[in-house]
């Protein structure tokens, strides 16, 4: 039961969901369904059709001038002459329309450029003048205001008696399209285009750059100046629609007309939780903070409310909402941070011993002790190694490179090729291509011409989890099958790298093994829930892979070819490390690195995942008990799970952190994430003429180029 | 209040008659009593029934007009239903078009501007809900209209300043200070007024700016006139709580006594206050506690009317009252709460 409830734990649902972009504007968007709710509830027919399309006939123009406000803020600025570009948007339209009696679309056309125009003086400003948004659009509000009232006074006779009947401008103002307003089909309209254009066209996709970093957008390359002026332009016209559609709904330019609809704009704007800094919201956070003030004020009206009480309500309210959200939005990262991880119970037996006299095959001895560095001070995390058929040597860097080492004395060092990310496990395919599993990346490859290609980044989304993991996030360690298939280790779809100490802490089956088969160029998830799934191995045989569980101490089995296929063994259990890379071994057996060992108290601790909560919750990272990965070894074992031999280096003086080593030639290179150096270990049992590629693509006759390397300098 | 009471005491009676003459006529097994006849068919025709109303916001004056409509109705068993906007036309709209999905037998509007509610109103008919539209009309004509003889009381108020101003008595000048600009109620009376003064030679109209109901706005802009004009001789204003701010800004001014100030208003009690006080000289008062029965009476009849909705288009139009001294108090409505 217990067991049960860890790995099923609704924390890592709720984990995940706080982690979703959208789900910043959840706490508004539930206010405003309550809100709608509640008054559903209250007043009779409040959810009826009729009833419906009045809202969504009476909400629209509030909503495109919240839009508005939005989009200035978005750009990192405010405008608060929305509400005055509004109405006397909606005086011109109204005197184009049934004063002069022109045509619809001239009353448009009049109130977009008008929009256009205003926000052009304050773009003009803002952006060329560099004056400050709020001052200026408070100038630009206060001066607009003014000479709106002048012109409607003079027109009050001309404007109080004029009555087109005039079938266009009817259809605006109290048409509809399938039931549908026609002011809300163009607010959706807009509010499509306005989102499109915020996150996927250029000069939108560079307001909201700008409106995060000014300084970061500049360096960028980005156009600042014209990005702002472009925003307000556009908010000028959003606020100037707006007044059309108002014009043609109502009919009438009172002298209340827009006025404190800034500041409902404003208030829609930050309920709806867009960041007053700028650069962080979206045009939906913008209309639900418009619908929740919409509906406030339209429930309470209708529920008989006295008009102050109204007023008062909604300020209370929105300064719950204001509060809360801020709160919400600020804390969210922290609340996330202490939900997210959520370990599991794993029950460990106590591993073998590994004590010198102990007697077991994993007694510590000093084989290692005298192992050869190579490119010592030279090379920084060679999480893995790999040879190629003239004994040159490959690693990798913490800096997403493929650095080269070559043969014979491994003196000269070179950067092979360079991909990003943090290259770790690696693999040569039959064309002598080096491939790469990329950490934060995917898996990659190397052409002996040093051209880096992509394998894949991406594998199949699992169904019914809201994560989106289809991006690989931490491919760790590869190998590549008879048939060309690359099966690879994607250790964690909740972690990245730098992170891999929460995943441990979890010891939750967050990774997979994921097959790429580059004939149909499809990559897809053989195996998932894996706890941290790191080295790969073909079998010798071709028929299976092998696979290592981090946490979980374990070495897996899967088949991949022949009668078995599809099947999944345990092939080890329990090993007294954490182990890592697998590499294939001249004498048909396996090598393994145990990048760290068990200690019975971090075994304790997976036994007990409330213990790990309080440990993540409660004391700073530098002090967590982490699985210890300072000192470790390499093993051998054979097909029939047999472990047979290990290689120590008492102390770790040379070589903490073993992750991999790679057999060529008679000797074994040892490879480790955190090391400064490449040990080289002569085997005197092995094959001399063995190398890895032959293994793999070879016809079992020893390539004619190979002699034995010269023994590199010792260094220091 | 006393005329509230002699009026339910009067009806309780007749209650008590009819129910004794019902009692009779069953003995005997006679027709029915044509007296209760008359109440039964209108308790059938009022009972039940629901009477919206949507002012512009409940201030002084359509507090009044609520207080009465509501009495009133309640008493006659009509559901009676009141929406605030609070003063924002927008919001005005809304609560009047949700109103007409929700059919209400009669609605009852007070338009803030001639054309905001027009094509409501007439949807609204279309959809068999008798309108009345209350002192402030809109450019579409309803069932019935109930309020001032506005223009009327826009030529009272010139004729008073050509009286006290015209011929050589004063200078002349003449400042009107209007409502809202668009508003039927302001715009009209303006436009009377007007007309008028220019009719006769003597008068000037030296500024006719609108206040927008708003004191402060007022006195602004009286301040202003009166620094172009230390000469006016009269104001005009249409409505009492905004000329407050122009009377106190003739008294700042040291003009109170020269500026004659004729105010158009609804009789709230502040109207007859300042004209006891002496800040304005004349108010002409339209009674809004008389108007709000008129408005019942209007709404009753048309409950009572068979026909459909923009069958009739009764006027009622309520006289207006001087109000010149404390001897006027009754033309002005005692403050509610």
């Amino acid at each position: 039961m217990r067991r049960l409830w860890y790995r099923i734990s609704p924390q890592l649902l709720i984990g995940e969901l706080l982690e979703k972009r959208w789900m910043e504007p959840a706490v508004p968007f539930l206010l405003m369904c309550a809100i709608f709710l509640a008054f559903v509830v209250a007043i009779p027919d409040y959810g009826s059709i009729q009833q419906l399309q009045q809202l969504m006939r009476s909400f629209p123009e509030q909503a495109l001038v919240a839009m508005a406000m939005a989009l200035s803020i978005l750009s990192g600025g405010i405008d608060l002459s929305v509400g005055a570009v509004f109405a006397m948007a909606n005086f011109i339209a109204l005197y184009l329309a049934m004063v002069l009696e022109l045509p619809v679309s001239v009353a448009f056309a009049g109130a977009l450029a008008w929009g256009a125009l205003i926000g052009a003086a304050n773009g003009g400003l803002i952006a060329y003048a560099k004056t400050r948004p709020f001052l200026t659009t408070m100038v630009v509000l206060i001066v607009v205001r003014a000479f709106y009232e002048l012109v409607t006074v003079a027109y009050a006779t001309d404007l109080a008696s004029a009555y087109v009947d005039n079938a266009a401008w009817d259809f605006v103002g109290i048409g509809d399209l399938l039931g549908v307003p026609v002011n809300m089909v163009c607010l959706l309209a807009v509010a499509f285009a306005a989102h499109f254009f915020l996150t996927r066209v250029k000069p939108g996709v560079h307001i909201m750059a700008v409106g995060s970093s000014r300084k970061a957008a500049r360096h960028a390359g980005i156009n600042v100046r014209l990005s702002l002026f472009l925003a307000y332009v556009l908010s000028g016209m959003l606020a100037s629609f707006a007044g059309f559609l108002y014009a043609a709904r109502q009919n009438s330019a009172g002298t209340d007309t827009g006025v404190g609809w800034e500041v409902n704009a404003l208030a829609a704007a930050v309920v709806g939780g867009i960041s007053l800094a700028g650069g962080r919201g979206s045009t939906s956070r913008a209309l639900i903070g418009a619908a929740i003030i919409f509906l406030l004020i339209n429930g309470l009206v209708q529920l008989g409310t006295h008009g102050s009480l109204t007023t008062a309500s909604i300020g209370f309210l929105l300064l719950l909402a204001v509060g809360f959200n801020v709160k919400f939005v600020k804390h969210k990262s922290k609340i996330l941070q202490k939900i997210y991880v959520s370990p599991t119970l794993v029950d460990f037996t106590p591993p073998p011993s590994i004590a010198r006299d102990s007697g077991t095959v994993f007694a510590e001895n000093d084989r290692l002790l005298d192992v050869e560095p190579i490119a010592l001070g030279k090379i920084e995390g060679p999480e893995d190694v790999i040879l190629d058929r003239n004994d040159n040597l490959y690693t990798v860097n913490r800096n997403g490179s493929i650095i080269r080492f070559l043969a014979p004395d491994y003196e000269i060092r070179e950067e092979f090729a360079r991909i990003g990310g943090r290259p770790l496990g690696l693999a040569m395919d039959k064309d002598e291509n080096i491939l790469a599993c990329v950490a934060g990346m995917g898996v990659y490859g190397v052409r002996p011409d040093r051209s880096v290609f992509k394998v894949t980044d991406e594998t199949t989304r699992s169904r019914f989890r809201l994560k989106d993991d289809s991006r690989l996030l931490l491919a760790d360690d590869l190998d590549v099958a008879p048939d060309g298939r690359i099966f690879f280790s994607d250790a964690s779809t909740r972690y990245d790298l730098a992170d891999w100490a929460l995943d441990g802490f979890e010891g939750r089956g967050n990774g997979r093994l994921v097959c790429h088969d580059p004939r149909s160029g499809k990559t897809s998830t053989v195996l998932k829930n894996l706890a941290f799934p790191n080295g790969v191995c073909v079998a010798h045989d071709g028929q299976s892979v092998y696979w290592v569980s981090t946490w979980l101490c374990r070495i897996y089995r899967y088949w991949i070819d022949g009668p078995r296929k599809g099947a999944l063994e345990v092939l080890v259990d329990n090993l007294p490390g954490f182990p890592d890379n697998i590499n294939r071994a001249s004498d048909g057996t396996y090598w393994l690195a145990l990048v760290g060992l068990r200690s019975p108290v971090y075994d304790l601790a997976m036994a007990d995942p409330s213990f790990r909560v309080r440990m993540v919750k409660q004391i700073p990272p530098d002090e967590w008990l982490c699985p210890g990965i300072n000192y470790g070894c390499v093993l051998k074992f054979n097909d029939k799970g047999e472990i047979l031999e290990s290689l120590w280096d008492p102390g770790a003086t040379n070589h903490p952190t073993i992750t991999s080593m790679r057999e060529h030639k008679g000797y074994l290179y040892i490879g480790g994430l955190e090391n400064n150096r490449i040990g080289r270990l002569p085997l005197p049992d092995a094959d001399p003429g063995w190398t890895s590629w032959d293994s793999y693509y070879g016809d079992g006759t020893t390539p004619a180029a190979v002699t034995a390397p010269a023994p590199a300098r010792k260094a220091g | 209040m006393r005329k509230l009471l002699t009026g339910a005491m009067g009806r309780t009676l007749a209650a008590a008659l009819t129910a004794g003459a019902v009692a009779l006529s069953a003995g005997s097994g006679q027709a029915a009593d044509p007296r209760s006849e008359l109440m039964d068919k209108f308790q059938a025709a009022t009972e039940g029934k629901t009477i919206a109303w949507v002012p512009i916001w409940l201030g002084v004056l359509e507090s009044e007009w609520t207080r009465v409509m509501k009495s009133n109705f309640e008493d006659h068993g009509i559901n009676f239903v009141v929406r605030d906007p609070n003063f924002k036309s927008d919001i005005q709209l809304q609560a009047v078009s949700t109103l007409i999905n929700e059919k209400p037998d009669i609605l009852i509007v007070q338009n803030p501007t001639t054309t905001l509610l027009a094509r409501e109103l007439k949807r609204a008919m279309r959809e068999g809900i008798k309108v009345i539209q209350v002192n402030m009309a809109s450019n579409t004509l309803t069932d019935a209209y109930v309020g001032a003889d506005v223009p009327r009381m826009g030529r009272m108020l010139a004729q008073e300043a050509i009286d006290t101003c015209g011929g050589g008595k004063g200078s002349g000048k003449v400042a009107i200070l209007q409502g809202e600009a668009t508003a039927a109620y302001s715009l009209d009376m303006t436009v009377a007024a007007t007309e008028l003064l220019e009719s006769d030679a003597s008068m000037s109209v030296v500024s006719s700016q609108p206040v927008n109901w708003d004191a402060n706005k007022a006195s602004e802009i009286t301040t202003n006139v009166l620094q172009q004009n230390p000469d006016l001789c009269a104001i005009l204003s249409v409505w009492g709580p905004q000329t407050a701010g122009a009377a106190q800004a003739v008294k700042n001014a040291g003009l109170q006594g020269k500026v004659n100030i004729f105010v158009a208003s609804d009789g709230q009690p502040a109207d007859c206050e300042m004209v006891e006080k002496g800040l304005y000289t004349k108010n002409l008062s339209y009674t809004a506690d008389r108007q709000a029965n008129q408005i019942v009476a209007a709404a009753l009849a048309l409950l009572q009317d068979d026909r459909p909705a923009g069958s009739a288009q009764y006027a009622f139009y309520t006289t207006n009252y001087w109000v010149s001294g404390p001897e006027d108090r009754e033309y002005c409505f005692a403050a509610s709460n």
